[in-house]
């Protein structure tokens, strides 16, 4: 659904790239967690797969397609494709939830009969029945992410791409807003979400893709958030952009036990 | 349903930048004036212009029934009179200075009279008997107007050589400088109006830099992120243009056509009608004005 072939982005020519030579495939149907600490090229890499950037070399295809060949009065057709989701939702606050739902359906030419009925069902869906006449200053957070979730996805997107949707959220709304997610995969539509958030993705199980310094350095199925596995060479040596040496790597086997170690700090 | 959308975002941002949206309408409307009133002036010209001003640039008219110059002591001007200045005029000595001539009865003078003097009150009260048969000349040089002046002043038959362009030369080129500092005046304006529709635009997308990103994102086209900004400015151009073709219109009908016509019932003044030959144009170069102002911004400040 999303490969990415030596993938390079270069920001500023001075700096390090933001993503490094990147070789991953994600497919149709499949939940991936991207983690990484602030700055490791999370953003960018979801930024690429909707083309709202073009990569410095590599090719990233998005279901089958090489988005450099996508002309721009095309990309639209592309992004209909994709749903997103941010941290700080991106609600319009002086429309209520249900015309905030339906304006990423009004928006690309939909019927209003064909509104009224899916947006009520894609409300329920995400778990705001009822709830469809309040404005998002009268949600919590929770909940305005439930909305941006069903503005996401309301158009059914065969993927959607979150960027730390659960940055805001308590651990409790957290996993709330996993549900969703999963309920969302289990529909059919591959999933990628950004995240430095460890207990979500302990407790989800499912692909873990490490980015550090814009170079993947791990990707593991039904993983942890740190590695249970050794991690090779040099990288060893690294930290992370928050000063924090690669614990985890040093005691292969713990990644449960250093990751709550990670937390307390 | 895309265009339901479209008119409503056009109606919020219309709202929502309403003193913009104002002063665009006022700028467009004085620059706009100021490109009609330079076509009027050019319309006036035309009309005081008449039948022959391009065409001839002296006339001889004979005598007619009131004449009380030296030769028409024998009343209206007879045939024979008539074919003597005829040959006058072919003969070699006066011909080598003219192109050609033609003879306009009282019948065509009547005729084109009543052309140029439609939009009058004169036209009523002017009956064919009143108006002199003359001879129009084409010169070759129309500096030698002063010897078909002695040539012709004293035959029989003639009231009195006029060289038109004398008389209302002076005026047009008053008239025309007139057009060309308000063209002058309007260019600056339309810089004006430009800059501010180009601003007002930008302030626009960017108050609803929210919703132009999610429609972005849920991948709305350019032309539904897009065309609303547009037309926002379009909109805006078109009723300043109309206002400027209103106010064209009042000029030719109360200060032409009420006020001075009776001030001047001897010249032709251009009707209320004519200067809405001005509208369409005055509205398309508007319209024109707004789009490519907000095209050229949106390209730079909304990104799609
Ligand atoms: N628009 C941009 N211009 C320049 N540098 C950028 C831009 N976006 C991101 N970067 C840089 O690229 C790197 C990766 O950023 P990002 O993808 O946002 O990381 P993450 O989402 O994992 O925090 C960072 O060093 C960041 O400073
Ligand atoms: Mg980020």
């Amino acid at each position: 659904m999303i490969r990415f072939e030596n993938v390079t982005k270069v920001y500023d020519q001075k700096a390090r790239p933001a993503l490094d030579s990147v070789n991953l495939e994600i497919d149709r149907g499949e939940f991936a967690f991207l983690v990484g600490a602030s700055g490791s090229g999370k953003s960018t890499f979801l930024r690429l797969v909707l083309k709202e950037d073009r990569a410095t070399s590599g090719a990233v295809y998005v279901a089958g397609q090489n988005v450099a060949n996508i002309s721009s009065w095309r990309v639209p057709r592309l992004r209909r494709g994709i749903g997103v989701v941010f941290q700080d939702f991106r609600l319009l606050p002086q429309k209520n939830v249900f015309a905030n739902v339906a304006f990423a359906m009004q928006v690309i030419g939909k019927s209003r009969s064909i509104i009224r009925d899916t947006v009520p069902e894609v409300l329920k869906t995400v778990g705001l029945e009822g709830k469809e006449h309040r404005m998002p200053h009268e949600l919590s957070g929770g909940e305005q992410q439930r909305v941006a979730i069903a503005r996401a996805v309301v158009n059914r997107p065969g993927i959607l791409l979150a960027d730390e949707p659960t940055g805001n959220l308590d651990p409790t709304t957290s996993m709330g807003i996993m549900g969703v997610l999963d309920k969302i995969n289990q529909n059919g539509t591959t999933v990628v979400m950004a995240t430095h958030d460890d207990d979500i993705v302990n407790e989800m199980r499912k692909r873990v893709v490490e980015l550090r310094n814009g170079v993947v350095i791990r990707d593991e199925a039904r993983a942890l958030y740190t590695s249970m596995i050794p991690v090779v060479g040099q990288s060893r040596r690294f930290k992370d952009a928050s000063g924090r040496p690669d614990g985890s790597a040093a005691d292969p086997g713990d990644g449960s036990v250093s990751s709550q170690a990670g937390e307390a700090q | 349903m895309r265009l339901a959308f479209i008119l409503s975002e056009i109606g919020s941002g219309l709202r929502r930048n309403l003193s913009m949206v104002v002063s665009v309408i006022l700028v467009t409307f004085v620059s706009l004036t100021f490109v009609g009133a330079a076509g009027m002036l050019q319309l006036q010209i035309n009309q005081m212009k008449g039948y022959w001003y391009d065409k001839v640039q002296v006339a001889i008219f004979l005598c007619g029934d009131g004449s009380t110059a030296a030769g028409c002591a024998t009343g209206t001007a007879t045939p024979e009179q008539q074919e003597n200045l005829r040959t006058l005029l072919e003969s070699p000595a006066v011909a080598q200075y003219i192109n050609d001539f033609q003879f306009e009865s009282k019948d065509e003078a009547y005729k084109h009279f009543k052309e140029q003097f439609s939009n009058s009150p004169i036209v009523d009260s002017v009956t064919p008997d009143q108006l002199p048969a003359s001879f129009r000349i084409n010169m070759k040089d129309p500096e030698k107007y002063q010897i078909i002046s002695e040539t012709f002043s004293s035959q029989p038959g003639v009231e009195t050589v006029i060289d038109q362009r004398q008389v209302l030369e002076r005026l047009f080129s008053v008239m025309n400088a007139a057009s060309l500092v308000a063209v002058i005046i309007a260019g600056v304006m339309i810089v004006c109006a430009i800059l501010l529709i180009a601003t007002t635009i930008r302030l626009s997308a960017f108050s609803r830099r929210r919703e132009t990103g999610i429609m972005r994102l849920v991948g709305a086209s350019k032309t539904v992120i897009q065309l609303p900004f547009i037309l926002e400015g379009v909109i805006a151009a078109v009723i300043g243009a109309a206002l400027a073709s209103g106010t064209l219109w009042a000029v030719a009908h109360f200060f032409l056509g009420e006020y001075m016509s009776k001030q001047y019932p001897d010249t032709a003044f251009i009707s209320p009608a004519q200067t809405l030959i001005l509208a369409p144009a005055l509205i398309g170069l508007g319209a024109t004005l707004a789009g490519i102002s907000s095209l050229l911004t949106l390209r730079r400040y909304l990104r799609v």
